[in-house]
Parts: C-alpha cells; structure tokens; sequence
C-alpha cells in the first residue's frame, strides 16, 4: 500500500494512494489531488541519513574513489518537503544539482541488527532528492551541513510504499528528468553499500527508530539547476516525485 | 530510549569554534585533506538517539576503549527563526542550559563523524532553561568542567570565534530554526578524555549546572 500524508483544507491527513492514483480517507472518501499540498510522507521524521558516493560511477564523477566504507551525513528535517513543492536555488551559487535517492524508512526500533535481519526493521521506501550546492562545499564534516541542511532541499515522497509491494530492491531503475529531459539514469545494482549493508553498520553505532530515514545515495548524472525547473525524480517501483526550482527570494518571501 | 523536554527539533553543535584551538590548527588546516582553514561555522548534529538528560548515567560504547566529553552553552530556542540578523538574534533565544557531547575522541574533521558523535544517550542537555532575559549577555559566561570534582576545561564564551549571535544568525540562514531546537555554540578544542565510572560535571556560575556519570 502507498501512504501519504496531505494538507486538506488546513487539516493535515493520512491517505493512501491506490493503483488508479486515487487519494483516498480510510473511511474510503476521495480527495482531488488539486485540493491537496503533498506533505513528507512519514509523519514523524525521525533521523536522516544520507548516503555520499555510494553510487560507483557518480563517485568517479565527482573524482573520487569509491569509499571503503559507508560516507554517512545527517539532514535535518527543515530541509523535508512533499511532493509537487518548491524547492529553492540561493541566489550567490553556480552549481546546484538533484540527486535522485532510494529512502529505506525504518519501521521498528533495533540496535545492531544483523546483516540478515535488516529488512525486518524496514517499513517500506520513498523517493528522495537530495539537491547539493557545490559551491559551498568545505573540507569540514563534507559534505556540510550549509551544502545539505537548507530549508526545502530535500523534497520526499510523493508516498511511502510497504516493503513488500517493492519487493527485490536490488535491480530498480532510477531517472531524473528535468524539463522533461532524460539526465540522470542509474539502477540501485550499482549501490555499493546496500540497504542490508547499512542498517547493520548504522545499528552498530546507534538505535535506529521508526521514522528514521536512510537516503541510500545517486548515480551519475549531475545537471545545474535553475529557477523555473521541473524535477521529476522516478525509481521503479517506489514513485516519482515532482520538485520545482524557485528563487531564494520566492521561497522565502517576507523573511528575504 | 532516552527523551529530553528541553530537546524538541534540532541539535546543532558547533565545532572548532574556541579561537585559541583555530589560531593553533592553523598550519594543519593548510595540509591535506583539509587545504584550507573553514571560512564558514563547523556544524554537526547530535540526532534524536544521543538526547539525553541532567543527572544521567552514559553508556560506555561497546569495543571501544576511549571516550571524551565536552561541554557547551546550550541555546534554545525560543521562537522560530529564520534569516535573522546578528543584531536580532538573541531576541529570538528562550534561554540558556548547559550540554555534554560525550563522543569518540575526533581522529580528522575532515568527513561527518557519526561513529563518534552519534552514540546513544551521548547528549545530556540540561536541566533547568534559565530564561533569556536573565543572561544580558552570553559572551560574559564561562563553562566550567570537572571530572571527579577536579577542574579539567575553562572555556570564556568571549573566546569564541564567532560568538552567540553570529551564530545564530548564520545557522538561520542556512536552517529555519524552531522552539526547541537547540544550538551548542562551541567546546574547549581540547576535549577532556573519561574514564568509566567518571562523574562529570559543567557549570556556568550562577546560570546552569549539567552532572553526568559514565557507566562503569
């Protein structure tokens, strides 16, 4: 089943998403999706992990050699936002680029949690995009949190699907289109730490809760952003999840 | 799991913010892989597991052999902010507490430290919020720390690289923040290595107390 999470006429909602894409109440009530703001689908996000060059061909994109283990960050959850919401582009920069991720969310809390037990802990999956601004990268805690904590830069969703309508993650196509136009294609076959892999690294370390997020990183395929974009990130299986590019000075309005 | 009332949203720590540590790693920050000294304030999160609360017991990490702690005004906030001003920003402070970052000892700031920053419980904050409007001025405050009744970390605010409200101001623009989100504003360089069994305990004179003991 697909669970989302909606804002309807001021009121926030659980509804479920069915295969003819109707958005549906529990009591079986439809919802127009023109009347709905898509919100983050899990409702209380707990931590987020994010994954850096865990995609062989993007990690010789960016010059780097493949990691020999997991390069984990952590994203605060201002920078969550549903599907079909702005994201922005900061005014001062020359390169800002989407990176299309596969999210394991966590559905019961565990802690060093075996290799093969891993998926018992995962709820399901949703799609991420995990834009960077390359200008403000620094060789302190890279990537830093000024390049991946900012407000609307992780859009979400547009649904979390249970585990076992995904099925096998390990062979799902993963595009990006922007405008319309093919540039990022890849398959989590090419995911050097698997999902498996990191929950048992992660659960090593700390306690992983329900709600917390692991963004399992992007193949190659890096393309500027500019305001007035359209980003389509898609994974197989999971969903495809719409962000449009907007101006520092539209995203915040009042507070520019 | 552990739980903190005064903990709601974010924990924002801030490293590599004593001026005195900065003026020494001076020569380091020009070697690879750093290249170059930070232009910009060093953050890090503490997430939901490592909150923790005043007066707790902290679990010593399976498989490792040493830990350090330090300690660091806690700024709370008080109502949501976003792009705020220097000369704003502490208008936008509910109050002040103390917090531990019990963590690995740090081998490089070169990649994001989860295995040494995120261990369970690694985060007491607390207890009592002193309000805003009873500290004039947060540079004026110094964070004392003993370990066993013995003082090993003196740290003046006033020593601070950028201090309280550029803080703010900075991390506002890069993150809304919100009440109950909390900002550590920075620690001794040095971090005070522990032992098991060790009791910990910061203090600001007069403003905030913070004990914690190691597990044995």
């Amino acid at each position: 089943m697909k669970h989302a999470r909606v804002l309807h006429k001021g009121v926030e909602l659980d509804i479920t998403v069915d295969d003819a894409n109707r958005l549906l109440l529990a009591d079986g009530t439809e919802l127009n999706e023109a009347d709905v703001t898509w919100l983050c689908p899990v409702k209380q996000p707990g931590t987020v992990f994010a994954l850096g060059l865990n995609y062989a061909d993007h990690a010789s994109e960016l010059a780097f050699e493949p990691p020999t283990e997991p390069l984990v960050f952590l994203k605060g959850a201002n920078t969550l936002t549903g599907h079909k919401q702005p994201s922005y582009r900061p005014d001062d920069i020359e390169f800002q680029h989407y990176e299309c991720e596969l999210v394991a969310v966590i559905g019961k809390a565990g802690k060093n949690i075996a290799r093969e037990d891993a998926m018992d802990y995962i709820a399901g999956y949703t799609v991420c995009n995990d834009f960077a601004i390359r200008d403000y990268l620094e060789n302190y805690y890279r990537p830093n949190l000024r390049v991946k904590s900012r407000d609307s830069l992780c859009p979400i969703g547009p649904w979390l699907i249970d585990k076992d309508d995904v099925g096998d993650i390990s062979n799902l196509k993963l595009t990006t289109r922007v405008n319309g136009e093919l540039t990022q294609e890849g398959t989590t076959a090419d995911m050097i730490f698997d999902v498996p892999f990191l929950v048992e690294y992660l659960s090593k370390i700390m306690t992983l809760q329900p709600g917390d997020m692991i963004a399992t990183g992007t193949p190659k395929g890096l393309k500027d952003m500019q305001p007035g974009d359209v980003v389509v990130c898609e994974i197989e299986k999971v969903g495809a999840l719409q962000t449009h590019i907007v101006s520092e000075q539209q995203f915040y309005g009042d507070k520019y | 799991m552990n739980s903190n009332p005064i903990v709601k949203g974010k924990l924002v720590c801030v490293a590599l913010n004593d001026a005195e540590q900065l003026a020494a790693m001076q020569a380091e920050f020009s070697q690879p892989p750093y290249k170059a000294a930070p232009t910009q304030p060093v953050l890090y999160f503490k997430p939901h597991n490592t909150w923790n609360t005043e007066g707790a017991v902290i679990e010593w990490p399976a498989d490792e052999a040493a830990m350090v702690v330090g300690a660091s005004l806690a700024v709370v906030i008080g109502q949501e902010c976003c792009r705020v001003s220097a000369d704003d920003a502490l208008s936008y402070v509910g109050g002040y507490t103390l917090l531990h970052d019990f963590s690995l000892p740090e081998q490089s700031y070169y990649r994001p430290d989860i295995k040494g920053k995120c261990l369970d419980g690694s985060a007491p904050v607390g207890a009592a919020v002193v309000p805003a409007d009873q500290v004039a001025d947060p540079a004026a405050l110094t964070v004392v720390t003993q370990v066993n009744g013995t003082t090993v970390s003196e740290l003046p605010l006033s020593q601070l690289e950028r201090s309280v409200p550029e803080l703010i101001s900075i991390v506002s623009r890069i993150m809304t923040l919100q009440a109950g989100d909390v900002l550590a504003v920075g620690f001794r360089g040095e971090r005070t290595a522990v032992q098991r069994g060790d009791r910990v305990t910061s203090a600001i004179a007069g403003v905030a107390e913070l004990n914690n003991q190691l597990a044995d």
